[in-house]
């Protein structure tokens, strides 16, 4: 579960990025977080993983919070950051044991788990290049097995299908329904709709840092125009 | 003309931009501004202190026109040393290069655009090495108007002769990058072989004088002066301007600079000819050329071992610069290479007759040899030997962007920094080593002193290695096109020299204040100094470890 608690973030004095954000993922949700270009889902997303400081408030990773007890927040999440240059020199192998090894693996759940995440992003058998001599959707795939190692309780993915080919997307919106069926959460951003609208349980909008729309689809369409498209009803709530 | 100024503006942008500018946050403050201008005064100020006394002994011989030339030599060498590395990354692994091929371009105002680049990056540092002597030299021998000007066409005109060439080597080289398959390999063997090229004919041209018989260089220095003769007849450009700056006649001046003006835009010809025809051929086979493949794919079960977390990250960090051709040679190599040097020095001050090697022998065969004094000495040669290793102070920026990695992992920042330092601390180590073992073959000190020595010196190289990661942390370079930048384009590479200057003259001070103590006592003192220092930033760091943090994001 993640709880974001009257959260505000300045860049520049007396201009909020990120104005009194209050949000609940709950267990055995998908939740998409949508907004235009610079809205704030990046800056949402670093905070919740402690790559930007909080200004206001808290951010809770299942009760631990992410100011106050970092390090315990940190391992009940994995996060797929937006670039998936990481890492460069290594060679999928050694980035994946190095994941493992930060994050405490057992050794005997290692193989299984690499192989097991491997062979179905169909990378298996470039793990002995470097990741430099990957394409971009490779390097977007090695990096979420690299999160999904140590099965996480919560996922946090920013951009999650940039880069990804039909199937791999496919199966990874597939391990994402799977995962919150077990009862654990994934948290991601998108800018592609119809993804958020097939996969998610509910979507948050932001706009200008501030939290426009909460709420599953049938909300929103109660909420604004019931026979809009997707489309149509994102860009009312974004351009109001 | 439009468009290669337009690029080459670009590429500056690109090149020196810091994470503040992509932010969104003004970069210029008059803090900063006045940081930079009292470094560069410091600078200045060290040039001008050793420059004066050189030249100061050399008017008294009236031999100063030998500084004229010395200084011209200086600026050559420079060039042709900040161009091997420069323009290897310049013209090739910069990431905007695979943006640059599709827009409607020609070549030449790409290649012009670059060479632009190399040749500022260049001037900035000529000017302050350069310029600053030349003006002192005017000044002490009460030059005119017409020697300034002449001096600014020298320092304008001598770098481009040697950034041409040596680009020219590097593209010849490059051409072959398409038949390779593995970039990374090539890009440092290739940056070897132009170190090697370059070095094998410097050695050849030095041989060339060295044969000088003693009666010669006598000779020479009782001609009125003689001794610019030393300096002359290796490179003709710095020979016309030698001449130009030295002379009184106002033709010779003019003739002189023409010549070196002539033979510039003759080698400017002949640099866009060749590189119209080869760059792009490298330029291509290199980004195309993609990082090694291996053909095994299976996973050796000894692949999937889990290991500490310790190993493991160190492991990574080494692997990084290892397999990063411009990280490798200017992080480790420098450990390792320094010492060699020394060692061939010190071989060869051996193995020749007439040198000072003998004498300094024998002098120290007359002194105490387990003294306070011999054993701060060897301490500041090592400072100065260690503030060539880089692995700290670019142990964050060397990330780049996915330095947020540090802040999202569930592992203390404290302990990621502390596995940041230790290649920096085993290189630093190395150094050490090699360099007490030279020691220890000129003077033979007591085990007990080389231990003690070793012990301090590791110290020190903690402290630093601390300090550096600081710096780093303060003033990351996360935003960058190309690994060079790191290295090369980044202020912050000066604090490690500062560091080694500060030391020095706590070392320095050390010997005035304890001239006579005894040897363990003294390095006892020393010793409980620097662990002082050292224990207090390590309490900072760890204190601060979330604050330091606050510029990676």
């Amino acid at each position: 579960m993640i709880e974001i608690k009257n959260v505000s973030k300045s860049y520049v004095k007396g201009k909020k990025s990120i104005d009194d954000i209050n949000l609940e993922i709950k267990n055995g949700e998908i939740f998409g977080f949508l907004g235009p270009n610079g809205a704030g889902k990046t800056t949402t997303i670093r905070m919740i993983t402690g790559i930007l400081n909080i200004d206001e408030g808290d951010i809770l990773i299942d009760g631990k919070s992410i100011t106050k007890e970092p390090l315990e927040a940190k391992k009940n999440f994995g996060f797929v950051p937006d670039s998936p240059d990481m890492f460069l020199k290594l060679k999928g192998i050694e980035y994946l044991m190095f994941m493992a090894d930060v994050y405490d693996v057992p050794q005997d759940k290692r193989k299984q788990k690499i192989e097991e995440l491997t062979k179905k992003f169909e990378i298996y058998n470039e793990l002995n290049n470097q990741i430099q001599s990957y394409s971009h959707g490779m390097r977007q795939k090695i990096v979420i097995c690299g999160a999904l190692l140590s099965e996480p309780k919560n996922w946090i993915l920013d951009e999650p299908m940039t880069g990804l080919d039909p199937k791999s997307s496919y199966d990874l919106k597939e391990m994402m329904r799977e995962h919150a069926k077990s009862g654990k959460t994934v948290f991601f951003s998108t800018h592609i709709l119809e993804v958020a609208e097939k996969l998610c349980d509910r979507v948050g909008i932001i706009n200008n840092g501030k939290l426009v729309f909460v709420g599953t689809f049938d909300e929103m369409k109660q909420k604004f125009k019931e026979n809009a498209s997707l489309e149509d009803l994102f860009l009312e709530i974004t351009e109001k | 003309m439009d468009k290669v100024i337009k690029l080459t503006k670009i590429f500056l942008k690109n090149s020196f931009s810091n994470m503040n500018a992509r932010m969104g946050i003004s970069t210029k403050s008059k803090a900063k501004f006045f940081v930079y201008a009292l470094l560069i005064l410091y600078f200045a100020g060290i040039i001008i202190f050793l420059g004066y006394n050189l030249l100061d002994g050399l008017i008294q011989i009236h031999q100063e026109t030998i500084f004229v030339g010395m200084i011209l030599f200086l600026i050559f060498g420079l060039a042709v040393l900040q161009t091997i590395f420069s323009s290897i990354n310049i013209l090739y692994f910069t990431k905007d290069n695979e943006y640059l091929l599709p827009l409607p371009l020609k070549p030449y105002q790409i290649i012009l655009a670059r060479t632009n680049v190399m040749l500022i990056v260049e001037y900035v540092i000529i000017f302050l090495l350069g310029l600053v002597p030349l003006v002192m030299y005017g000044i002490l021998t009460g030059a005119g108007v017409i020697y300034y000007i002449t001096m600014l066409f020298a320092v304008i005109l001598l770098p481009i002769l040697p950034v041409l060439l040596i680009s020219i080597i590097v593209m010849i080289i490059m051409s072959f990058a398409r038949l390779t398959k593995n970039r990374n390999r090539f890009q440092l063997i290739a940056s070897l072989l132009v170190l090697a090229i370059i070095l094998i004919f410097s050695t050849s041209m030095s041989g060339v004088k060295q044969n000088v018989s003693n009666e010669e260089m006598a000779q020479m220095l009782v001609q009125a002066n003689g001794m610019i003769d030393i300096v002359k007849g290796y490179i003709p450009t710095v020979d016309y301007l030698i001449e130009a700056l030295t002379t009184n006649s106002l033709f010779t001046i003019i003739i002189e600079v023409l010549k070196t003006l002539a033979i510039t835009i003759i080698g400017f010809v002949l640099y866009m000819l060749i590189a119209q025809k080869i760059y792009f051929k490298g330029l291509v086979g290199n980004l195309f050329g993609g990082g090694a493949k291996s053909a095994n794919k299976q996973i050796n079960q000894n692949q999937y071992k889990n290991s500490k977390l310790y190993k493991s990250y160190i492991g990574k960090e080494f692997k990084s610069m290892i397999r990063t051709p411009v990280f490798l040679m200017q992080c480790l190599l420098p450990a390792v290479l320094i010492p060699i040097v020394m060692i061939v020095v010190a071989f060869a001050g051996i193995n020749s007759e007439e040198n000072g090697f003998q004498e300094l022998s024998q002098m120290l065969s007359s002194m105490q040899i387990n003294s306070f004094i011999v054993v701060c000495v060897i301490l500041g040669i090592i400072q100065f030997f260690t503030m060539f290793i880089y692995v700290s102070i670019t142990a964050v920026s060397r990330d780049g962007e996915n330095a947020v990695f540090m802040k999202y992992i569930p592992v203390s920042l404290y302990k990621q920094y502390i596995y940041k330092i230790v290649p920096n601390i085993l290189m630093n180590i190395i150094t050490i080593v090699v360099t007490l073992a030279i020691a220890q073959y000129i003077v033979h000190l007591p085990i007990i002193t080389l231990i003690l020595l070793f012990v301090v010196s590791t110290i020190i190289a903690i402290l630093q290695s601390l300090l550096m990661l600081i710096v780093d942390l303060k003033r990351p370079k996360l935003s960058w096109d190309s690994e060079y930048a790191v290295v090369k384009q980044n202020f912050n590479l000066i604090f490690p020299i500062i560091f080694s200057m500060i030391n020095i003259a706590i070392i320095v001070g050390a010997v005035y204040l304890l001239n006579d103590i005894n040897v363990y006592l003294g390095i006892l003192i020393l010793g409980i100094i620097f662990t002082m220092f050292t224990v207090i930033t390590n309490k900072y760091l760890k204190n601060k470890q979330y604050d330091l943090a606050n510029k990676i994001m």
